[in-house]
């Protein structure tokens, strides 16, 4: 066991794009009226939330970004990209990168169905930028072997949904697959809008102060920081007051010149590049189950 | 930071017990204690907080359930009577799925509270936050002219697209609803401090702002510690340029004269 906990693995450190100690992505997932659609209720009245992202959110993101003069990764289900393709060639012509996230948002396991879904999204976005999507993160969460196996035989390279690490790694199986995909995780529970405008409703000056906190030992760790916000109404970070602190955050870490803000799938070449680099140790962690 | 007025509506959702009622049913033997929050609002509630508006001189526009305008006809009367706005909240704090009736339900509203005002109701809102493009489509049969249900966007938009030509949208927005804070027993300084965040924010953007306060002790603004809060924050938006109060009929007639934005 003092083996274990002498590793030093928590201090792990790796090489960055731009030569900086620390990487960062700002993650837009749109998440527009699909997630109501995908749990069939009307977008209308408190459940209209999700308009708010393609009318002022995206659009307030864009602006962002040029300001700061960073590239972002969108994920934006495939619905989303049906009902609002100009948006969608508008976030690829400023620079951005497009990412597949559920057709309606599929905050669920979607079983044997699910291969056909990921397709249909895939084929959505595809014509609109012109080449397919390279990554993917889950509407919910839900992620299985399928799931895997599927993205990789879409000629996926990374997916951002893991909650089990803080560093870019090499996914663990499926064993049937040569090509394993990138893992770039997203912390849902602390780097996340909605934990903090849905769950415990602390105002945005707070998240601010709590995400500044999170960069700091991030950056004394010289790790990877994975922001997601959504463009939203309710839970997410559409709102003047919601954007102004991203636009704190960014510009206090872009202070401290220890940071690179790079696309997710600009860090996954990276991360292709250098696959040893970002191997773990899948005996050592023992993960347990039959894949590997 | 954006230039022009910054068009801001301050909304009250008459809620007493027709909240309780359809929560707990409507035997009134059991409207006692924590079954009996909504009497807060006719027994001193209401009279505090539009007491409060007349002070400072504050005009709302007031959406009233039918069932309430029916129980307290005087006291509606009396609000109209100060120059607030009387708009419609549904009947008795149903949900809009477009279950049988809603249609009855919405006419008979209107029927009451344009027999109690002398006027025809121009502005609804969903009762619950529920409604559906079938309801907007029979308020715009009815001849409204507003909706103040949505919380999608950060000016006023026409509802065309939504099943109800001529009508327009003058969308909430969902942090500056008292009750969405109260309810989840927020303390004073967290909602004046989110509050002032996110109308700072939009005030540099000038976009249209609504807030919408409950004159309940519960989930509302009613008690006198929350109208202090609530008078110290209008203070401030009332010290800032630029920031002009309307209700929302006003707000239709700015958007007619070409002074606030409309989404098309
Ligand atoms: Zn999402």
């Amino acid at each position: 066991m003092s083996g274990r906990l002498d590793s030093g693995i928590t201090t792990r450190t790796h090489e960055w794009p731009g030569g900086k100690r620390c990487v960062a992505v700002l993650t837009v997932d749109f998440d527009g009226d699909c997630r109501e659609v995908g749990r069939k209720e009307t977008p209308l009245g408190k459940n209209s939330h999700g308009r708010y992202s393609a009318k002022c959110g995206v659009p307030r993101y864009l602006d962002l970004c040029d300001e700061l003069g960073i590239k972002a990764t969108y994920f934006v289900p495939g619905y989303d990209a049906e009902k609002h393709p100009d948006l969608v060639r508008e976030i690829i012509a400023r620079g951005h990168e497009i990412a597949a996230h559920g057709y309606v948002h599929e905050g669920w396991d979607p079983g044997e169905q699910e291969p056909a879904l990921l397709k249909k999204s895939h084929d959505i976005l595809t014509p609109l930028m012109g080449k397919p999507p390279r990554g993917w993160r889950s509407p919910g969460g839900s992620k299985t072997e399928v799931t895997m196996r599927t993205l990789i035989d879409l000629g996926y390279v990374y997916d951002s949904s893991e909650k089990d690490y803080d560093l870019p790694f090499t996914a663990h199986g499926p064993a049937d697959r040569e090509n394993k995909l990138i893992t770039l995780p997203n912390n849902v529970s602390s780097l996340d809008d909605y934990p903090f405008y849905r769950v415990s409703y602390t105002p945005p000056s707070e998240v601010l102060a709590h995400w500044k906190e999170e960069w700091e030992a991030i950056r004394a760790e010289n790790g990877f920081f994975d922001l997601t916000v959504h463009p939203r109404v309710g839970y997410g970070s559409g709102s003047p007051a919601r954007v102004g602190i991203i636009r704190d955050l960014v510009k206090h870490m872009q202070d401290s010149g220890d940071v690179t803000f790079v696309t997710l799938e600009e860090l996954a070449d990276w991360c292709i590049a250098r696959r040893d680099a970002f191997a773990r140790d899948w005996e050592q962690e023992n993960i347990g189950g039959t894949h590997g | 930071m954006a230039e022009g007025t910054c068009f801001v509506t301050f909304t009250v959702n008459l809620q007493g017990m027709s909240v309780d009622r359809a929560l707990h049913g409507d035997n009134p033997a059991k409207h006692f204690g924590g079954k009996a929050h909504g009497r807060y609002m006719a027994s001193i509630g209401a009279e505090r907080m539009y007491g409060f508006f007349r002070s400072e001189g504050l005009k709302t526009t007031t959406f009233v359930p039918g069932w309430e305008a029916e129980q307290h006809p005087e006291l509606v009367r009396a609000i109209a009577a100060e120059g607030h706005e009387i708009a419609a909240h549904g009947y008795a704090h149903e949900d809009y799925t477009n279950a049988a009736g809603e249609a009855d339900l919405l006419a008979k509203t209107h029927g009451i509270l344009t027999d109690l005002t002398g006027a025809a109701p121009r502005g609804w809102r969903a009762p619950t936050g529920l409604l559906e493009h079938e309801t907007l489509a029979a308020l715009a049969g009815l001849g409204y002219a507003y909706d103040a249900s949505n919380q999608d966007d950060d000016f006023p938009y026409r509802l065309e697209a939504d099943g109800a030509p001529g009508m327009i949208e003058l969308p909430q927005t969902e942090i500056l609803i008292d009750a969405e804070l109260y309810s989840r027993r927020a303390t004073h300084s967290k909602l004046r401090k989110w509050w002032r965040e996110e109308f700072m924010a939009a005030y540099e953007e000038r976009i249209y702002v609504q807030f919408t306060l409950t004159p309940r002790a519960d989930f509302g603004s009613a008690r006198a510690s929350r109208l202090a809060v609530l008078k110290d924050f209008l203070d401030e938006i009332r010290a800032l340029p630029d920031v002009r109060i309307v209700t929302c009929a006003e707000a239709l007639g700015c958007i007619e004269d070409g002074t606030l934005f409309c989404r098309a």
